[in-house]
């Protein structure tokens, strides 16, 4: 008896003009861990759906073919009679959890089975120490970091006993320490006998499932063997999936096995002999310093910069730093390290407990945020905190209005921000009925629009695929090439070390690390004590003792 | 020691103090009532959120007092400028109406630090309404905190852009907060959305009834503190019901 069967299932939401599924087939055996992917849109989300009853109960819409869970069909099913079989976790942890402690958090979904006390009690603490959560029973669920919130969540839909485990993209909105906590919980369910389907866009962190099935325009375009899969680069990039590191530098090399772990590339590095040409290094590292332009003067100085929540939490300790013109930076660090906390001071969004912050040389103590507007341009993490107007247009607009740009120049203000960030001829549309993609463009129009010099940007990849990350990113190279310094926080170190050219490492408040991309990732220690851990082709060269920060230069560099 | 009684016992208990409150309108007397739940707020430890509504406490004793003094009149003349009369009953009736408030809003506190959305909730079950309603009950307490957060980063991200809500006149700052208010009631209706799948998922609506993982035992204590507290109202009762701690009969 197969876990999941799936024939012909089509779907399209009421109101949409095209199919969200489209004739999918799949399989799932017992005790199997499948890995669905796809870049945004593909239709994961709403294949997951399908599984137990939302789509159609819950999104209507137009509906055909046929899901067998366990050897029965759920047709004509409601979704809360299928809670035994099938529990669905989802990515937003934030609204799924309601209560005001942990235990009572887990007791939920049993008390709506109607069963004792006892057993209820029993569930939880079985539950909680799958997810390791033991001894977080009286905890509010508000005071939790994102991991443990998602651990909680998915403890709340073990409590049930489902047979399967259907989690839509769990990690997306974690930090890297959050991601990892996932995955090992995802492996030792594995190892426990459920039944797992796991909705991931990132391929690195798949390396363990039994299977790999990729989804594309509401179809499935590609299934195997998870290593298979993993290591054809081609049809990863194809569908807009970022393939692991590893298997991409072994593009193009004829080697029998690709290898798709640290340790196995290592062996093979040794038994081949392969080797980063000295050379070749030297060579890169003198172009990047004949490409090093001068920094303009300084723009942002903090000088002992303390900051202090209510409670008496210390936020920030004693931060020095400087930021010159035109530089990149990007400020990493653990979820609640200080980073979000420092960069609102750049826009006199807070002001300093103690010390200065001087922007183009003036305090800021004393000037309002909409002053500081013009200078410095700041992009909140999630575009749909600020969206609100019919159009496109009227949202660029609203930035430089306020901030009392001459009429006359509003309007080619906007032109220039929308052809900047590639939305020219989307004036008219409605920013809702954008991707979330386009919606950061959006946004960053939008404060692009004031022309500020210094661009702050928190997270601007998280939530996107591949592709959107890439553009997103692409486009924040050329407006620094323009002149713009450019400032991110940001999780994803691959995206640091192929686009920044500065790195600040924040850990409890203070600045442990600042310094140039290469040689602060040659700290490799430093960071991991931080819980930051390096993309695996930057682990790579430091192992061989240099540091390569993208495939493409491993590629230059490599000698064998 | 009042967090562990049963929320049966804290819901009237809250209901008497209410009622304590109404009996007097003379400000001794309320005084003594107001020292006695101060008392209770000592035993469930939740002074430190007194603290937070002190200033508040204060305001409104001050302008009870000041209002009710000068807006009714009273027999014995202390005070009169032109049209400004106060008089002794009055001042001492707006007093009296200062403290029956702060001894209200007190209890509110007292209640609502010893008892968690669920127990109340809980309560309220035993009280006989349907679990579904409840629930919706706290649900909407939950989310308050959830909404607050959103919409203080709302509002920074608007001021980012240069919204600037503390000038202008009325009309033109009304109009200012439509762009905090579309992206608030977007995400509020997204949660929603989200919340009631994942309700769904949990198995909510499964069977008519459920069982409850949290289970209180009607005990000793609850019966003590309801009878002393019902002995108090009753007492006081027949206090005022003697003419004593009134200063307006009729009202």
């Amino acid at each position: 008896m197969k876990a999941i069967e799936v024939n012909a299932l089509s779907f399209t939401y009421k109101g949409g003009n095209k199919k969200a599924l489209d004739r999918i087939e799949f399989e799932q055996e017992q005790g199997e861990m499948v890995v669905l992917m796809g870049h945004t849109g593909a239709g994961k989300s709403s294949f997951s759906r399908c599984l137990n009853r939302l789509i159609p109960n819950f999104h209507q819409g137009n509906y055909s073919g046929e899901i067998r869970i366990l050897g029965k069909s759920i047709t004509g099913k409601k979704v809360h009679e299928l809670v035994g079989e099938i529990g669905l976790v989802f990515q937003d942890f934030e609204s799924q959890l309601f209560s005001t402690n942990v235990e009572l958090e887990v007791a939920f979904g049993p008390e709506n089975l109607c069963l004792s006390r006892e057993e209820i009690k029993k569930r939880i603490d079985e539950a909680l120490q799958l997810v390791r959560l033991k001894g977080f029973e009286r905890r509010e669920p508000a005071t939790l970091s994102g991991g443990e919130k998602q651990r909680l969540a998915i403890a709340s839909i073990l409590a049930i006993r489902p047979k399967i485990v259907v989690m839509d993209e769990p990690t997306t909105d974690l930090d890297p320490q959050g991601k990892l906590e996932i995955f090992s919980v995802a492996r030792l369910l594995r190892s426990e006998g459920y039944t797992i389907l796991f909705i991931e866009h990132e391929a690195e962190a798949v390396t363990e499932a039994d299977k790999v099935v990729i989804m594309d325009k509401g179809r499935i375009v590609a299934e195997g063997k998870s290593y298979e899969i993993l290591k054809d680069v081609q049809l990863l990039e194809n569908h807009g999936i970022r393939p692991p590191q590893i298997a991409k530098l072994f593009e193009g090399i004829d080697e029998p096995t690709v290898p798709l772990t640290l340790e196995e590339t290592f062996t093979i590095f040794e038994k081949r002999g392969w080797k980063i040409s000295d050379e070749k290094y030297g060579a890169l590292l003198e172009k990047e310093e004949d490409k090093k332009v001068g920094y303009g003067k300084k723009i942002i100085e903090v000088n002992d910069l303390d900051y202090v929540y209510p409670g008496n939490i210390k936020a920030l300790d004693s931060v020095n730093m400087e930021v010159r013109e035109g530089e990149f930076l990007a400020i990493i660090g653990q979820n609640g390290s200080g980073k979000t906390t420092l960069v609102k001071h750049f826009n006199g969004l807070l002001k300093p407990a103690k010390g200065e912050v001087r922007i183009a040389g003036e305090d800021t103590k004393g000037k309002r945020v909409s002053e500081l507007g013009k200078i410095v341009g700041y992009v909140f993490q999630n575009p749909d905190h600020q969206i609100f107007a019919d159009t496109v247009e009227d949202e660029v607009t609203f930035g430089p209005r306020n901030l009392g740009i001459p009429r006359d120049k509003i309007s080619r203000f906007v032109e220039d921000a929308l052809k900047d960030v590639g939305l020219e001829g989307y004036e008219r549309y409605d920013p809702f009925s954008l991707t979330k993609g386009e919606r950061q463009r959006v946004a960053i129009a939008s404060i692009l629009a004031a022309r500020p010099h210094i661009l702050i940007l928190d997270e601007p990849t998280t939530g996107l695929d591949y592709i959107e990350q890439k553009s997103i990113m692409d486009l924040l190279q050329n407006l620094n090439q323009k002149g713009h310094t450019i400032i991110i926080i940001t999780h994803s170190l691959w995206v640091v070390a192929e686009y920044a050219k500065r790195v600040l490492v924040l850990d409890k408040g203070k600045i442990i690390l600042d310094d140039e991309i290469r040689k602060v990732f040659f700290q490799e220690e430093k960071l991991t004590n931080s819980f930051l851990r390096l993309p695996e082709i930057i682990r790579l060269s430091n192992r061989l003792g240099k540091t390569l920060l993208s495939v493409d230069e491993f590629k230059f560099c490599l000698k064998r | 020691m009042l967090h562990h009684l049963h929320p049966v016992t804290k819901i009237a208990g809250l209901v008497l103090l209410f009622i304590w409150a109404m009996v007097f309108n003379h400000p001794l007397y309320l005084s003594i009532i107001f020292l006695m739940v101060l008392f209770l707020s000592i035993l469930a430890k939740s002074l430190s959120n007194l603290k937070k509504f002190s200033i508040i406490l204060v305001i409104l004793a001050f302008f009870s007092t000041l209002l009710w003094s000068l807006f009714l009149r009273g027999p014995t003349q202390l005070l009169k400028l032109s049209f400004i009369q106060i008089s002794k009953e009055s001042l001492l009736y707006g007093l009296a109406m200062g403290i029956r408030i702060d001894a209200m809003i007190l209890s509110g506190i007292i209640f609502l630090s010893s008892t968690r959305t669920e127990d109340f909730t809980r309560g309220l079950n035993y009280l006989g309404l349907p679990f579904p309603v409840s629930f919706a009950l706290s649900l909407s307490f939950r989310l308050v905190p959830t909404f607050a957060a959103t919409s203080s980063t709302i509002v920074q991200a608007q001021k980012s852009r240069g919204l600037d809500l503390e000038s202008g006149r009325l009309s033109k700052r009304i109009k200012k907060h439509i762009p905090l208010i579309i992206p608030i009631l977007i995400h509020a209706i997204r949660n929603t959305d989200l919340l009631a799948m994942a309700l769904e998922s949990k198995g909510f609506g499964f069977k008519k009834e459920k069982t409850h993982y949290l289970n209180f035992r009607f005990i000793w204590k609850d019966w003590l503190s309801l009878a002393i507290l019902a002995g108090l109202v009753v007492l006081s009762f027949y206090i005022r019901l003697n003419g004593y701690g009134v200063i307006f009969h009729r009202i």
